[in-house]
């Protein structure tokens, strides 16, 4: 099958075209350079996105508190972790960095809070 | 009644007022930072999703991340941070000084008597009024930004199925967190024929949601009673919207991602002249405005897309006012404008000796285009531009010789594309 994405590694955004009929070997064309390449091969493999959300916590002044993944996730492995992430609910202090969620499902990614609250 | 003597003070503690402060607080100025919110970090604090300060940081941080360090680096140089506090009036003493008056929940009326003042107020969204889409008034109708805060800091879903009028990039990234929330976004409707946002944005906030774009086309019309029922969407002819080709959208929600507008109301009450073009106070190689004494940086000024540019120019902003201060300015040897193909450039002048940084915008989408600056029509810099985008502010560094042995002329800077699409 052939797909059309749009290379985002720069703000060139060249039009890629991708043909998959070797699902392993998905072959790029339309990049103007290598990394375009690299962009629709993993896009087509194992396209990954850094999620951000915000968590219930007991603050008086703050009561979400903005997260994000340490590292870009793979996309399938999204939606689950949204669900995980609303039902929580997180005591303060808690600092910038600090970890919400270790290693989750065995990636090596963990979720980290984007903002320090003290109370 | 609180009052205070300051070298600078700055209103707004966003990412440019706290930019600036950092760099005047550092160099030994007694710098006072006024905010209207509880917290410092203006906009940023709602901006929950990455891609800010690769410049700056060169790292992808989220909009929180770059606010606390931001803040950390004005608090490190020692300015003070006054929350919770609306400026209502700059005002000027009979030495020269500016006397900025501000309500404060903590300290009631304050005045602060300052040497020098830098407007880094922001700026706004244009609303439903702006755009004067026709139909009912029904409940659900929210600026793009105004759903973010809901939230994003308040923690409320703002809908069920929303539409989004404006392809801007803050409706594109809430059409992604409003889809990762579980709210169903049925369509982007972008009036010009090219998106208005970033391709990053639209290939992670639209594309992996399969979420349709319709470029070239309209909102006609806001259906709904007591709550948005739905939108007519109707394709442009000629500039026109054609209503025998009109189709229905619905949705119980509308979102508006149509444009930001400097928040200038100070600035207008002081009597400091605007550009019409940027809708920001008109400054001089120095950022300082037609008001002796008061400076405007950051979004107040010109919107940018960038923060890390936010900051970069606040930092100018901010060695200005301290070479201000300490007597050490140069004059204006000569005046920018813009030409061909360019809506505006900021600031509109330049001095020899110092960094010749100035942004600006383009007027339409051109693949290649050259960006010449000419002086009485003779040229005196080029430099080629690829993928020029109204949505993508230019940044240019002009080379000192550019400029050199030009006293009293104006230079004049334009886009000379190669193709215009």
């Amino acid at each position: 099958m052939k797909h059309k994405m749009t290379c985002i590694c720069c703000p060139m955004g060249c039009e890629l075209n991708i043909d998959d009929t070797d699902p392993e070997h998905p072959a790029v064309s339309g990049n103007r350079c290598p990394r375009g390449a690299a962009y629709g091969r993993e896009e087509m493999l194992d396209p990954k996105r850094t999620v951000t959300a915000v968590v219930h916590s007991n603050s008086g002044s703050v009561p979400y508190i903005p997260v994000r993944t340490d590292k870009p996730l793979a996309k399938a492995l999204i939606p689950e972790l949204l669900q995980q992430l609303y039902l929580k609910d997180v005591q303060v202090p808690v600092k910038n960095g600090d970890v919400l969620l270790a290693n989750y499902r065995g990636t090596g990614i963990n979720v980290i809070f984007t903002r320090t609250i003290n109370q | 009644m609180f009052k205070e003597d300051f070298d600078v003070t700055i209103i707004g503690g966003g990412a440019a007022g706290l930019s600036a402060a950092a760099a005047t607080a550092a160099a030994g100025l007694k710098t006072a930072v006024i905010d209207r919110e509880e917290y410092p970090g203006g906009i940023l604090l709602q901006c929950i999703h990455n891609g800010f300060g690769l410049h700056r940081y060169k790292t992808e941080l989220t909009g929180p991340e770059y606010a606390e360090k931001v803040f950390l680096e004005a608090q490190k140089a020692g300015c003070t941070f006054f929350p919770s506090s609306t400026v209502t009036a700059i005002g000027k003493m009979t030495d020269g000084k500016r006397l900025v008056t501000a309500y404060s929940v903590r300290h009631g009326v304050m005045e602060l008597n300052s040497s020098a003042v830098i407007l880094a107020m922001g700026c706004r969204e244009r609303n439903r009024g702006n755009i004067a889409t026709p139909g009912s008034r029904p409940a659900g109708i929210f600026t793009a930004g105004l759903a973010q805060r809901l939230l994003n800091v308040d923690g409320c879903l703002p809908g069920k199925t929303a539409v989004i009028i404006g392809s801007g990039d803050i409706g594109l990234i809430m059409a992604r967190r409003l889809s990762w929330v579980g709210i169903t976004v049925k369509a982007v409707i972008e009036i010009q024929p090219y998106p208005s946002g970033l391709p990053r944005n639209i290939a992670q906030c639209l594309e992996d949601f399969d979420i349709p774009l319709f470029l070239g086309h309209s909102v006609v019309r806001i259906d709904g009673n007591d709550r948005v029922s739905g939108v007519q969407v109707a394709p442009l002819t000629d500039g026109q919207p054609d209503l025998n080709k009109a189709f229905a959208i619905g949705c119980d929600t509308v979102l508006l991602s149509v444009g930001l507008v400097p928040e200038n109301e100070l600035s207008r009450q002081v009597g400091i002249q605007l550009d019409p073009a940027t809708n920001g106070p008109i400054v001089d190689h120095n950022h300082m405005t037609g008001e002796p004494g008061i400076f405007a940086c950051g979004n107040v000024l010109h919107v940018h897309d960038l923060v890390d540019y936010v900051s970069e120019e606040s930092d100018a902003c901010g060695n200005a006012v301290i070479n201000y201060l300490r007597n050490r300015n140069t004059p204006a040897q000569g005046k920018i404008i813009a030409g061909t193909y360019l809506r505006y450039v900021t600031p509109c002048s330049f001095a020899p000796g110092q960094r010749n940084l100035y942004y600006m915008r383009a007027q339409t989408v051109m693949d290649k285009a050259d960006l010449i600056g000419a002086v009485d029509g003779r040229e005196v810099f080029r430099q080629r531009l690829h993928q020029v985008k109204p949505a993508e502010m230019i940044r240019i560094e002009l080379p000192p010789e550019a400029l050199a042995g030009n006293p009293g002329k104006t230079l004049e800077l334009s886009l000379h594309p190669e193709t215009v699409r």
